[in-house]
């Protein structure tokens, strides 16, 4: 048995919000799996997707402060939204790489910037620190006939010069974690491609056709259920499923899980702690019909 | 007492721009046993290399030292001024104050000092320099080709036909390589077949040429004009000089589904087979591992039909040695297979295109197999699928090639070009088709090119899109091309029938393990590098090996064949002569220090030392001790790092001269 693992968090702006039950769920998750988890005091916004469109020096400040308050804490930074992950680990190998950045933002922050600690995803804690075999271990209700179809969207793997979890265009980190857990994978053509993200806001438009075809592809593909690691996607493909459905006509009805919500189930979570209730899509009736609850 | 001559150059402005030549000229003028220094601007020009040897006559100079550029950039020429004078070459020593100096630093004064010490480190060094007399090797006038595509036949038909031997060594049972698989050509659209196999069957009778196919080369050893190839004649399982190529075999034989290789896939072939009917050697291979002889000891119907007796169940590998004095190496290019993220590697596939999973995704080579009049579909282009005839196909360019993030950085070159012409074998044969190409760029410089991509555009109608593809999938019987045409600035979307990958050219598969048999470079890709860019570009900087064709990095057939008509006439060039002189640099021992222990003869790279008996008057054996073959010492100074008595030495290099350099500092 390997020594037991030990992490910050870092959960980012939306797991205090919209994606509360993320939150509840990589929390309730990591208990049970005796994976220590403590959050980052003080910690704030990354800056997301909106801050390095505008001011570079502001975007990587952002993250380094973050790092550093991190770095304070024991174990590796765990982090859950793939937006968040993005940036920390863009910001970490853009001022490895420019010393003239580095030292503008020292100066910003007042801080010293921190290059070494490691930034891991949830996905790749599961799949890599703790290794399917230990996950496997730990499940008492695996998640068989359950056929998930596993949606990366854009920022799991990217950006492609940064060192990263998982191969850029065709990544099986989800599919290795969930075939741990007993669930089935489809294979399904939309895996990678963008939902739209933060756009839901202010070009719904297109971030309905956008994820309309994403839930038709996975549809098509069979699936019961979609499973997500990212708090803007889920937003994309539960909250405005109702909607899209309205537009096309067509009736999905696949209930989008968070990452730590399937894994929950099979370790034998209750709804309740994997916050199942607030999902926009309910999935009580699929769950019940393959007897998983 | 010496009287040395240094003469300091200022490169034009690379050296006299960072260093003040005449303050070093000066300075050294000053050292004991300096007789003579000047500077000039340019030391290798004619009129600086009458300086130098009007210099050494007037001023009856012993040794020389020019502080110029590095040594591998004109040590040869001053040698060779200095000889000319009446001095024997090797008392003239370089300074380099270029790379090692003027280029590398910015402050003057420093640099000049810093140049200063450097000369006086070569005047110390040039005193203890002793006369060497130049060494001659006899020329082997043999030359061996390796592989047997369109460069290797080139330079074998080339070197043959002025009257040299060639062993030529194709790895596969036939030679040909790609070229023999292709349809038509560009940029004059003329068969493969047609020009490619005259010259295979001119190979198979001509007198000069010993072919051994489906053969690898185990072993080189030796240099320049008398290398060692120890050659494997991989086992056959047929008779050569008795197999009469009737073909008897291959009708009978009953494992008839392996799936051909020549045809990428799309045809198959017996267990006994040759790859394609116009092969040479004409004689079939038995494919052990599919043989149901080989697998369960039963079936033999081979040999029972066999009329002469040529199948032979029991041959094995066989090793033969074969003297050459000149290696061409032609070993060709393989496509990259897409979906493959080959381990350790630093090429990362392209999952996304669904390449081996959706089987109408196949790459040129294949698309070249469709369109070919002798290929598995007789010439019609019919979906690997169904066998139904593509109405939408798309060509996608620069998979793999030009991207960075994938691995490969580097232009495939003949994509462009092939892709144009697939468009216009595609038109010609599907008339009511369409065919969409998604480039990046294209590139088509070289003589009639360009004018032939327009007719593709113009004439035969193709579409193309400036733009890349993320994404290929099936849906129903169609494949959903997602792109972007960034002229436009929109995502496209096609539903093709077919699509067709210009995959990346890459080396051949273990190109490396051969390169280290025989002792050329590599770059990171494993393309073999010659010797200089511009002005040497079919020499290894191995000397003796010369390269042709697509190994060296990707090319079309006319850059091919002038490339192997190139190395051919670098290997007669060797051949003009009977001896070859050669650096007198190597390694000597001195027998009365030598206690035998032959830790050098372990650690030579070369193999280049021997034992050698010291006997008295009566025939006695006395000692053994250590003798360096001066043909076969390649100059590394190994052996002389390794002795601990000290008693061998690299002429040249002695440690007499060393500690000379180092003391002046
Ligand atoms: C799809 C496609 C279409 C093309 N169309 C055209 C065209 O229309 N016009 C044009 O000008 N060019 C075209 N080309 C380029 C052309 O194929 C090459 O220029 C040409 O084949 C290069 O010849 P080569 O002899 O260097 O290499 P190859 O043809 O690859 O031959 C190399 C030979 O060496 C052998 N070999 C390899 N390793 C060893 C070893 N270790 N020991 C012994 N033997 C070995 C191989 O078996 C092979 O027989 C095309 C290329 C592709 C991929
Ligand atoms: S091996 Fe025998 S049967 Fe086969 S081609 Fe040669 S001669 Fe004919
Ligand atoms: S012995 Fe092997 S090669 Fe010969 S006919 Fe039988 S299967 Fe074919």
């Amino acid at each position: 048995m390997k020594e037991k693992l030990n992490y910050s968090y870092y959960p980012g702006c939306s797991l205090h919000a919209s994606a509360g039950e993320y939150d509840l769920s990589t929390r309730e998750l990591f208990k049970k799996l005796k994976i220590g988890l403590t959050e980052v005091p003080d910690w704030f916004c990354c800056g997301a997707t909106p801050a390095h469109n505008v001011d570079e020096l502001l975007s990587l400040s952002l993250c380094a402060k973050n790092l550093e308050l991190a770095d304070k804490v024991e174990g590796d930074l765990a982090v859950a939204c793939a937006a968040c992950f993005s940036r920390l680990k863009t910001t970490q190998n853009v001022l490895s790489e420019s010393e003239v950045k580095r030292k503008q933002v020292e100066k910003a922050i007042d801080a010293p910037v921190i290059l070494d600690s490691h930034v891991k995803h949830l996905l790749e804690i599961l799949a890599r620190d703790l290794g399917p075999e230990r996950l496997a271990q730990s499940v008492n209700k695996p998640l068989s006939g359950l056929k998930v179809a596993c949606y990366y969207g854009c920022l799991l793997t990217r950006p492609t010069d940064v060192p990263n979890l998982d191969c850029v265009e065709a990544p099986t980190i989800m599919e290795d974690v969930l075939k741990a857990v007993g669930a089935e994978t489809v294979a399904w053509t939309h895996r990678m491609e963008c939902c739209g993200a933060n756009f839901t806001l202010s070009r719904p438009g297109v971030v309905i056709q956008l994820t309309n075809a994403i839930l038709d592809s996975a549809k098509a593909a069979g699936a019961d259920c979609v499973m997500v690691a990212c708090p803007l996607c889920h937003g994309n493909l539960d909250i405005r499923q109702k909607e899209i459905e309205g537009v096309y006509s067509v009736n999905y009805n696949l209930p989008v899980f968070y990452l730590t919500q399937l894994v929950g189930l099979a370790v034998g979570l209750g709804p309740d702690k994997l916050g199942l209730a607030a999902m926009m899509v309910n999935p009580l009736p699929l769950l019940k019909e393959k007897g998983l609850l | 007492m010496s009287r040395i001559g240094v003469f300091v150059c200022h490169c034009g402005e690379n050296i006299s721009r960072t260093v003040d030549v005449e303050r070093v000229a000066a300075q050294v003028g000053k050292l004991p046993g300096v007789a003579f220094a000047t500077d000039y601007k340019y030391m290798c020009s004619d009129p600086g290399q009458n300086l130098l040897k009007k210099a050494i006559i007037e001023q009856k100079l012993s040794h020389v030292v020019v502080a110029a550029c590095s040594p591998r950039m004109h040590e040869r020429t001053f040698r060779k001024a200095v000889e000319s004078a009446g001095i024997n070459p090797f008392l003239c020593e370089m300074a380099n104050i270029r790379e090692h100096c003027s280029w590398v630093h910015e402050n003057r004064e420093e640099a000049t000092v810093k140049a200063i010490e450097i000369v006086g480190m070569m005047v110390e060094r040039v005193k203890k320099n002793r006369v060497l007399p130049t060494i001659t090797v006899p020329v082997t006038k043999r030359s061996l080709v390796i592989g047997g595509g369109i460069a290797g036949i080139q330079a074998a038909l080339d070197i043959a036909d002025c009257g040299h031997e060639v062993v030529l060594v194709e790895r596969e049972p036939s030679i040909g390589g790609h070229m023999a698989q292709l349809s038509e050509t560009f940029p004059t659209l003329d068969c493969s077949q047609c020009i490619m196999t005259p010259k295979m069957v001119d190979v198979a009778n001509h007198p000069k040429i010993k072919l051994y196919s489906y053969s690898e080369i185990e072993l080189v050893e030796g240099y320049i004009g008398n290398f060692q190839v120890t050659i494997r004649k991989k086992a056959r399982s047929v008779d050569e000089d008795k197999c009469t190529g009737c073909g008897l075999c291959m009708e009978k034989c009953p494992i008839k589904k392996i799936p051909s290789k020549f045809d990428c896939n799309l045809g198959m072939r017996t267990a006994i087979y040759v790859p394609f009917p116009q092969a040479v050697p004409n004689t079939p291979v038995i494919d052990r591992e599919n043989c149901t002889k080989f697998k369960t000891g039963k079936c033999g119907l081979c040999q029972k039909v066999c009329g002469p007796g040529a199948v032979d169940y029991e041959q094995e590998d066989r090793l033969i040695v074969e003297p050459v004095g000149a290696i061409v190496v032609a070993t060709g290019f393989d496509l990259y297979t897409i979906n493959e993220k080959p381990k350790g590697s630093m090429i990362k596939g392209y999952g996304e295109f669904g390449h081996g999973k959706i089987p109408d995704v196949i790459d040129g080579m294949t698309f070249e197999r469709l369109a070919s009049a002798s290929g598995p579909t007789g010439g019609k282009i019919l979906r690997p699928s169904d066998g139904k005839e593509p109405k939408q196909i798309v060509f996608i360019q620069c998979i793999g090639s030009r991207a960075r993030e994938k691995g490969i950085s580097y232009c495939s070159k003949v994509c462009c070009m092939y892709t144009a012409k697939h468009t216009m074998l595609y038109h010609h044969k599907v008339h009511d088709g369409q065919a969409y190409v998604f480039f990046m760029d294209a590139r088509t410089p070289g003589k009639s090119y360009d004018e032939f991509w327009r007719r593709s555009i113009e004439e035969e109608e193709a579409v193309y899109i400036r733009g890349m593809v993320s994404r290929l999938y099936q849906k129903g019987d169609k494949i959903v091309v997602m792109g972007s045409d960034i002229a436009v600035g929109v995502q496209v979307e096609i539903e093709a029938d077919m699509v067709v990958l210009a995959t990346a050219i890459q080396p051949q598969k273990g190109a490396d393990t051969l390169a280290q048999k025989l002792g050329i470079s590599y770059d990171k890709y494993n393309f073999y590098s010659e010797a200089h860019a511009k002005l040497r570009p079919v020499e290894c900087a191995t000397a003796g090996i010369y390269l042709a064709g697509a190994c060296q990095g990707p090319k079309d057939i006319p850059d091919t064949v002038s490339q192997a008509s190139a190395a051919a006439a670098k290997v007669m060039t060797l051949f003009a002569k009977d001896q070859l002189e050669r650096e007198p640099i190597v390694a000597r021992v001195r027998e009365a220090g030598c206690v035998g222990c032959f830790y050098c003869k372990k650690v030579c790279p070369y193999g280049a030392v021997e034992e050698k008996e010291i006997r008295d008057r009566q025939g006695n054996l006395i000692r053994v001790v250590a003798y360096v073959n001066p043909g076969v010492c390649g100059g590394c100074g190994t052996c002389q790092a390794t002795c601990p008595s000290k008693s061998v030495e690299l002429d040249g290099y002695t440690d007499e001269q060393i500690v000379a350099m180092i003391e002046a500092l």
